[in-house]
């Protein structure tokens, strides 16, 4: 006999524990299994996890601003658990959104308004005071350092910013999914661990369970794909999924940098998470008082498609593996370098490669599926860490009231955001949508 | 007049330290990998640039004898502070007895040393031979694991760092050769108006051939290159918070030795 479960979350990442606690709060007997040895082992790692609210469309600025309170009342969200391992901690630096032509921040601007964000407009003698560092010069159009163009003196200033006194990033993620994980164990939530998923059993149109690589069967009538990175390798498992869906999801490899603070600079304390379109580059303050640098996926940078089995094997060679590489060290240090004069880059790399779980508009699907019972919170795009506990909230709603008999393609399930108050149309998120071009399509969601 | 004093910085291209290496064949490596400039050349680099500030004409020319992509780790030598560089190309591996002599004809062929800096070693084959080979060739003398350095016209007196924690102070005539430790300096790395001014810094180009090097009496050939699997094990630190920290703190004075 099979061991049985309410349902059978895939993935014990930022976004599946949540999802576990969620369920497991109203009363699912559920079971997480993950192919890492630990939550939080895998792509949540490898996460920035910042936490701002500018996003492309006026629901994704509503559901992040709905994240904000949790991590802000992180203990309380937890219910008070005890992790031995502590827990994660929410730096709130405040958020600085650079005006360029590589934001739409008007659109971004309507949204906070619409939604009630709190923020500021900063000229750019204000960014300096805060920010003294800042070459306020605009840069725009985003180049590659192989460009020699990319060297070009810049003639005009940027336009100011837009300020967010509530933003900043969780100092170790992988620690957030840790702690979650705790809480959920706490209302009965079960995890398996180095438990790889080789099959998902179906019947009648109906998910009957999972297969394990060393053959362990369990069934549950609900199965949840949370895999990150591996979501398409999970719904190709399923029966009639992957074909239901018309967006898909890949992986993409993406690096992030670490490059030392100016010696005269304490970006640690004194820094802010900064998003700046000009220059394609989002930065957050990281311990040792370092820049971690991400990308916002400029157009001219190649994007690198990769197997993600292949890719945490380490297989070797460039763009497969997880070494950092040197011209995207460059690309992206440089570009930074133009907005700090005084930043000195290393000849060594140093960061962090992972990969994103993207769907085709950057925008996640959190739905049901074409297999009965058979559920997905993919294609995070690496946009969704901050987001992780409101989709925990939202996905154990929309499950329990598909269970319950919603038809959810028909008749859109309708999510009431706690603190917010808004209403949320999930169908906003659904598998079957048409490529939302409001996206940004990039990790800016 | 003032004579020019040229210090001469030679500069090897190596593979990050960090990337995962791979085993080509009998005796090379995978090279879709990231190279860069060895490390303790850095911290020489870094060294020639302060030295310059202190001397009223001072050029730092950096030498790299490599294959033609290593004109990266060179641009990343000028970006850092040398004036210009001199890239002598080559298609093949060459031990350190090959290695000194067409460094030194190269450094010959472009003017004369007034000091030579390495790094005390490479971070891929870890020879440690170069530096004394090329001091042998110049008939100068040479010091390694140097922590620091002061010059006069033509003294340098130079501590060197020997097992840990005893040092040694050398005085050396001029010119020399000094091998940089990592004790000597912080690395100095460019920022971006320094990077764009090195981009117009001249490298000269030098194909290994022309430099006509005689064939040593006998030389070193690597035959077979494997990779060395070190296996570690965690242990787990317990006890009270000061407990742990006072174990840590002893374990990185004991046993790593970097504090």
């Amino acid at each position: 006999m099979n061991q049985q479960y309410d349902a059978i979350i895939i993935g014990a990442g930022v976004i599946g524990a949540p999802i576990a606690y969620e369920l497991s709060k109203k009363g699912y007997k559920t079971l997480s299994v993950d192919k890492r040895p630990d939550a939080g082992e895998g792509s949540t790692a490898g996460s920035c996890a910042i936490v701002r609210a500018h996003y492309s469309t006026e629901d994704g600025v509503a559901f992040a601003y709905e994240g904000f309170k949790y991590w802000l009342d992180w203990e309380n969200y937890l219910d008070h658990v005890v992790d031995e391992k502590g827990l994660a901690k929410y730096m709130n630096t405040g958020s600085i959104l650079i005006k360029s032509q590589g934001h739409k921040w008007r659109d971004v601007k309507k949204h906070y308004d619409a939604v009630g964000v709190a923020y500021e407009e900063w000229d750019n003698e204000t960014i300096l005071k805060h920010v003294p560092v800042l070459d306020l010069h605009e840069f725009w159009p985003v180049r590659r350092p192989e460009d020699p163009t990319f060297f070009d003196e810049p003639e005009t200033e940027l336009e100011g910013a837009l300020f967010c006194p509530e933003g900043g990033y969780v100092n170790d993620p992988a620690l957030s999914a840790h702690n979650i994980m705790r809480a959920a164990e706490a209302k009965g939530a079960e995890f398996m661990f180095n438990a790889e998923v080789v099959d998902i059993r179906s019947a009648d149109g109906k998910v009957q369970g999972i297969t394990l690589a060393d053959g362990t069967r369990i069934d549950a009538p609900v199965v949840v794909n949370c895999a990150g990175p591996h979501s398409y390798k999970i719904n190709q498992m399923a029966e009639s999924v992957w074909e239901g869906c018309n967006i898909k999801t890949k992986a993409l490899r993406h690096e992030v940098m670490y490059c030392p603070c100016p010696e005269d600079y304490d970006y640690l304390n004194d820094g802010y998470h900064q998003s700046d379109g000009d220059i394609g580059c989002y930065i957050r303050p990281e311990t040792g008082n370092l820049f971690l640098i991400g990308s916002e996926d400029p157009d001219c940078d190649p994007q690198e498609w990769v197997d993600p089995d292949e890719f945490y094997a380490g297989k070797g060679g460039h763009g497969r593996d997880n070494q950092l590489t040197d011209e995207q060290w460059k690309a992206q240090c440089y570009r930074l370098a133009r907005r700090i004069p005084s930043l000195q880059v290393p000849n060594q790399p140093n960061g962090v490669v992972d990969l994103y779980d993207c769907s085709d508009d950057w925008i996640p699907v959190y739905d049901k599926s074409d297999l009965g019972g058979f559920y997905m919170a993919v294609g995070t795009s690496g946009n969704q860490y901050k987001n992780a506990p409101v989709v925990g909230a939202m996905m154990a709603e929309l499950i329990d009231a598909c269970e319950k008999g919603l038809d959810h393609d028909k008749d859109p399930f309708q999510f009431t955001m706690k603190y917010t108050g808004r209403k949320l149309n999930v169908g906003f998120f659904s598998r079957k949508r048409e490529i939302n071009y409001n996206s940004s399509f990039s990790v800016n969601g | 007049m003032v004579r020019w004093m040229k210090i001469y910085v030679c500069v090897k291209h190596v593979p990050d330290s960090a990337a995962t290496i791979t085993v080509k064949g009998e005796n090379e490596i995978e090279e879709g990998i990231t190279f860069l400039m060895n490390p303790y050349d850095e911290h020489a680099v870094t060294e020639a640039r302060r030295l310059k500030t202190t001397l009223p004409r001072a050029e730092i020319i950096a030498v790299c004898l490599s294959r033609p992509e290593a004109e990266s780790t060179l641009r990343s030598a000028l970006a850092m502070g040398a004036d210009r560089g001199i890239l002598v190309t080559t298609a093949q591996h060459h031990d350190a007895i090959m290695t000194a002599r067409i460094l030194m004809r190269a450094i010959v062929q472009d003017g004369h040393p007034d000091l030579i800096l390495t790094g005390k070693e490479s971070i891929d084959s870890e020879g440690m031979q170069t530096m004394f080979r090329l001091a042998h060739l110049f008939d100068m003398p040479a010091a390694t694991n140097v922590v620091k350095i002061e010059t006069t016209a033509n003294r340098a007196l130079v501590t060197c760092e020997k097992e840990a924690g005893v040092r040694e102070i050398l005085k050396l005539g001029m010119p020399c050769v000094l091998a940089a430790g990592k004790g000597l300096n912080t690395p100095r790395y460019p920022t971006f108006p320094e990077i764009v001014k090195s981009r117009k810094k001249e490298i000269k180009t030098v194909g290994v051939e022309s430099l006509n090097i005689s064939t040593p009496a006998s030389s070193v050939k690597r035959v077979h290159l494997a990779p060395a699997l070190e296996k570690r094990s965690p242990r787990e630190i317990s006890g009270t918070t000061l407990s742990i920290a006072e174990q840590l703190v002893t374990i990185l004075k004991e046993k790593a030795r970097v504090i």
